[in-house]
């Protein structure tokens, strides 16, 4: 992992709706080993660019390069296989199946036969390993054979984390992790996503501004589909037409 | 049929018309080129097309409502279509006035399918494959009855208005423009219902998002009969508009329900307009098909074509 | 590789995997019984019996689309008629023996679930069943239109010739014979399909079903995974129409109608979506009360259909599914 380096780079990307432009020449960069904060107000196209990032959604115009890749064009699964990965906002899980099971199957993506019908799921030994050493990274293991829809909300977060885990990312895109949770939860969140951004570049959109100021080395302020300004915490913190922006949708 | 395509003997044998062609007789030399037997047998059969097409509309309509306001797959739909025929029959047979039907029919059926939607198709919806299975075991239902009580063969009404039009040459039955009429008119009243009265409105916003509705206050388990007695409505009325037309047998509704799903997707989920118009021209191209090819063979055709177009514009083609 | 944390990691993953399948070791008892069973039934009920299994590799076979992977095709009957013709036809045109017919089917099914699957897998759910629905309609209009190949209603006869291995022969003309026969085909199925369900793909399938769209952010091309499944699917299916043709010694456009279309959803709504042998549960149900109540009344799919709406009302996931939920609850 070299410091330094541009991990994710996008180039004037646009994102048009028929008449709503929810991203507008969006030039964002983010370095390798950086934990980048993404703020903004409501609708400001915050999950939008991250959609747009993960290939959901196919940008209007503009290119994405993850480490020098266009990944432009291409479908979200062979994104993820690039090494770029995401939590979703709203929990999105696999409500029947257990928190083992739910790793296991990202962790079986990036697996040399994923496909293999031949042998049984639980006998592949070094799949089960690396999803057990997830599961004691986010601090799961107590709860690996609960059903995930069984999960307090908290939980259900970390899981997606754990999730996003799985397929072993270089780059991780975590949608409001925070969001909904209990403060004690919120802490909780807050140290898993701690020891990752030791390991991995990350990307964190958050509306808390303590998880924010707390987690992120440098954030970019997003207003109308546009970068309003980018930066260290403290400049964010005390740039006037961000607050313009903030108290601006508060009134 | 095809040897006379191309005979410059044609209208010899009728009266008013060739009184009528005489006038607008064109030069000597395009005689055998003007209104050719090949023209009008196809405007024929593209007008009876239209005219089922009318009839699968009013079908595909009711479908379509059903599953965008309720979430309901409907595979019974076809029989509330032969229960109307049937239903028709009798009234026929015992009233004496085929009329009578397009009163008495919608009466009998709304009284049967609030409270069938209330109390036995309430728990199921919104689970597509729930409700599917759910209606097949309906349509069993259904058959069985008609069966029991109708009986197994397929029996005729009597053509109500045994009246031929002429029109552009062609002898045209006036039944079949009675038909068309009414499903007009069916039409236009409930398009004015969806779109001009308040309660259309709520049918309509259920059908956009039903927790939406529900949130706002509507009360969401009336429009929910409302939308399936219109809809079973709208499919035995046209049971009983095609009853004269087609034979009524207790197995009539499995020819339709199939073309009225397709019409319904080639339309696009949601848009009634959409629906109205592919089940036009789905119904047109079919009866114009079925003078070169065999009926089955035309069915197939259509759903060949259905196939390569749902490939092409997977959203149907007038999805709003 | 492997060291101490196995075991326990083992122990710990074998019970959800299993909770969620029909405990394999009640399907080999059954199969066992059915084994036994074979030797004593009287000979009507034996005949049924040996058609129940038929209907029971359909019904898994379509419990790999619809229960698996939640893809809801009206159009197995497509495969179901397929394979019957694919055995029809194998044995009337080009003169193989049983075996051969067989792979005939098997090939057959392949490839109509190829070609249907290229097309329709990719489509969203209501459009994927209306054209599902459509190929099934397309297909046995033809077959009724094309009375050279197919016979259409009244359909094609076979004789069967005996079968031999090495200085043994059987003919299936002997009902045990056929009853034995059909019963190594479903227990071979039943493993194949098992040992499939067990397996990371089959753990692919399971995810597509719970959440599709993740699947997808997870690395995975669901589109392939989907087709798989399909494809599966078709081949068990095209062999229960073999099987029922050469069961029947007959085969005719009837095969490509909607009853087998729209049974194999009833036997797994019933029986139990995703548990592979939780549909058998709907065959035997449908097939004892299709035998039975037929008999002394004529209109009895009227209670067919009841039972239908009664089941469904207590437990989408069908009776198994119930049981299992209720258990774990």
């Amino acid at each position: 992992m070299t410091a330094g380096s541009k991990i994710l780079e996008t180039d004037s990307v646009t994102m048009r709706f028929g008449g709503l432009t929810a991203l507008d020449g969006v030039n964002y960069s983010v370095q390798e080993g950086e934990v980048r904060g993404i703020i903004g107000p409501n609708g400001a196209g915050k999950t939008t660019l991250f959609n747009v990032i993960t290939g959901e959604l196919k940008a209007t115009s503009g290119k994405i390069f993850l480490r020098g890749t266009d990944i432009t064009s291409l479908p979200p699964h062979a994104i993820c296989q690039e090494g770029l990965s995401r939590t979703f906002q709203l929990t999105f899980i696999f409500p029947e199946m257990t928190v083992y099971e739910s790793i296991w199957v990202g962790v079986n993506s990036r697996a040399r036969r994923p496909w293999n019908p031949f042998i049984l799921a639980h006998q592949a030994a070094d799949l089960s390993q690396r999803t057990q050493e997830i599961c004691h990274l986010v601090g799961l293991e107590e709860k690996m054979n609960e059903l995930a829809s069984n999960l307090s909300y908290g939980d259900q977060k970390i899981l997606e984390i754990a999730m996003a885990l799985s397929t072993q990312p270089s780059i991780l895109l975590l949608d409001e992790p925070t969001q909904g949770v209990s403060p004690q939860e919120t802490d909780n969140i807050t140290e898993v996503v701690e020891k990752l951004s030791r390991k991995m570049t990350i990307i964190l959109i958050e509306h808390s501004m303590d998880v924010v100021l707390r987690l992120c080395s440098s954030i970019t302020v997003l207003n109308e589909g546009r970068v309003v300004a980018e930066g260290s915490p403290k400049e964010i913190s005390k740039n006037e037409e961000v607050q313009r922006v903030y108290l601006g949708e508060m009134s | 049929m095809g040897g006379r395509f191309f005979s410059l003997l044609e209208r010899n044998s009728s009266t008013a018309h060739t009184h009528r062609r005489v006038r607008r007789r064109q030069p000597r030399l395009y005689r055998c080129l003007s209104l050719p037997d090949i023209l009008t047998t196809i405007l024929f059969l593209l007008v009876n097309g239209l005219v089922w097409g009318l009839i699968v509309a009013l079908i595909a309509i009711g479908l379509s409502l059903i599953f965008g306001v309720m979430g309901i797959v409907n595979m019974a739909h076809g029989d509330i279509y032969m229960a109307g025929a049937v239903l028709s029959f009798y009234v026929t047979g015992i009233l004496g006035n085929f009329w009578l039907s397009l009163i008495l029919v919608p009466a009998v059926v709304l009284l049967v399918s609030a409270p069938m939607e209330r109390f036995v198709l309430r728990p199921y919806e919104g689970h597509h494959s729930s409700t599917m299975i759910a209606t097949v075991g309906i349509s069993f239902i259904i058959q069985q009855i008609v069966l029991g009580t109708y009986g197994g063969i397929p029996k005729k009404i009597t053509n109500p208005w045994p009246i031929s039009f002429n029109f552009l040459g062609v002898d045209y039955p006036g039944y079949r423009f009675l038909v068309a009429c009414i499903s007009v008119l069916i039409l236009v009243g409930l398009w004015l219902f969806l779109y001009r009265t308040s309660y259309g409105i709520l049918v309509r916003a259920s059908m956009q998002d039903r927790e939406m509705a529900g949130a706002m206050g509507i009360d969401v388990s009336k429009v929910l009969i409302t939308t399936f007695v219109i809809g079973s409505v709208l499919a035995a009325l046209g049971g009983v508009l095609a009853a004269p037309i087609n034979q009524v047998f207790y197995l009539m509704g499995n020819d339709v329900i199939l073309l009225s799903f397709i019409v319904v997707i080639i339309g696009g989920l949601g848009s009634l307009k959409g629906t109205l118009i592919a089940a036009l021209s789905l119904c047109s191209v079919e009866g114009v098909l079925a003078s070169v090819l065999s009926p089955v063979q035309a069915r197939a055709a259509i759903f060949i074509v259905m196939i390569i177009v749902l490939i092409r514009r997977p959203r149907g083609l007038f999805t709003e | 590789m492997t060291d101490r944390l196995e075991p326990e990691m083992n122990k710990r993953s074998e019970k959800p995997t299993e909770r969620r399948e029909t405990p394999k070791y009640l399907v080999l008892l059954f199969l066992l019984l059915l084994l036994v069973m074979g030797m004593v039934l009287p000979k009507g009920v034996r005949s049924l019996v040996t058609h129940m299994m038929i209907f029971c590799i359909l019904a898994m076979g379509y419990d790999v689309c619809f229960g698996l992977t939640n893809q809801c095709s009206l159009g197995h009957a497509v495969f179901f008629g397929g394979g019957a013709y694919g055995v029809v036809l194998s044995m009337l045109h080009l003169k193989v023996g049983i075996l051969p017919a067989i792979f005939f089917s098997l090939g057959a099914g392949f490839i109509l679930a190829v070609i249907m699957g290229l097309i329709c897998v990719r489509l969203s759910e209501a459009h994927f069943v209306i054209i599902t629905a459509i190929f099934f309609a397309v297909f046995h209009l033809f077959a009724m239109d094309l009375t050279w190949l197919t016979g259409g209603d009244d359909g094609l006869s076979l004789k069967l010739p005996s079968i031999s291995l090495g200085s043994v022969t059987f003919s299936l003309y002997d009902p045990m014979v056929n009853y034995y026969f059909v019963l190594i085909f479903l227990s071979v199925s039943y493993l194949i399909l098992n040992r499939m369900a067990r397996s990371p793909m089959g753990k692919i399938f399971v995810s597509i079903r719970e959440n599709e769209k993740r699947l997808q952010f997870l690395g995975y091309d669901v589109f392939r995974y989907k087709l798989i499944a399909f494809i599966v699917s078709g081949l068990f299916s095209a062999l229960s129409g073999g099987l029922y043709a050469l069961t029947l010694r007959y085969g005719s456009a009837d095969l490509f109608s909607f009853h087998w279309s729209i049974m194999p959803i009833v036997w797994c709504l019933i029986g139990g979506i995703g548990t592979l042998a939780g549909p058998w549960i709907g065959v035997v149900i449908m097939s004892l009360f299709q035998y039975y109540v037929s008999a002394w009344w004529t209109y009895y799919l009227i209670l067919f259909g009841i039972i239908i709406l009664l089941i469904l009302r207590i437990s989408r996931k069908g009776i198994l599914g119930y049981l299992i939920s209720r258990r774990f609850t």
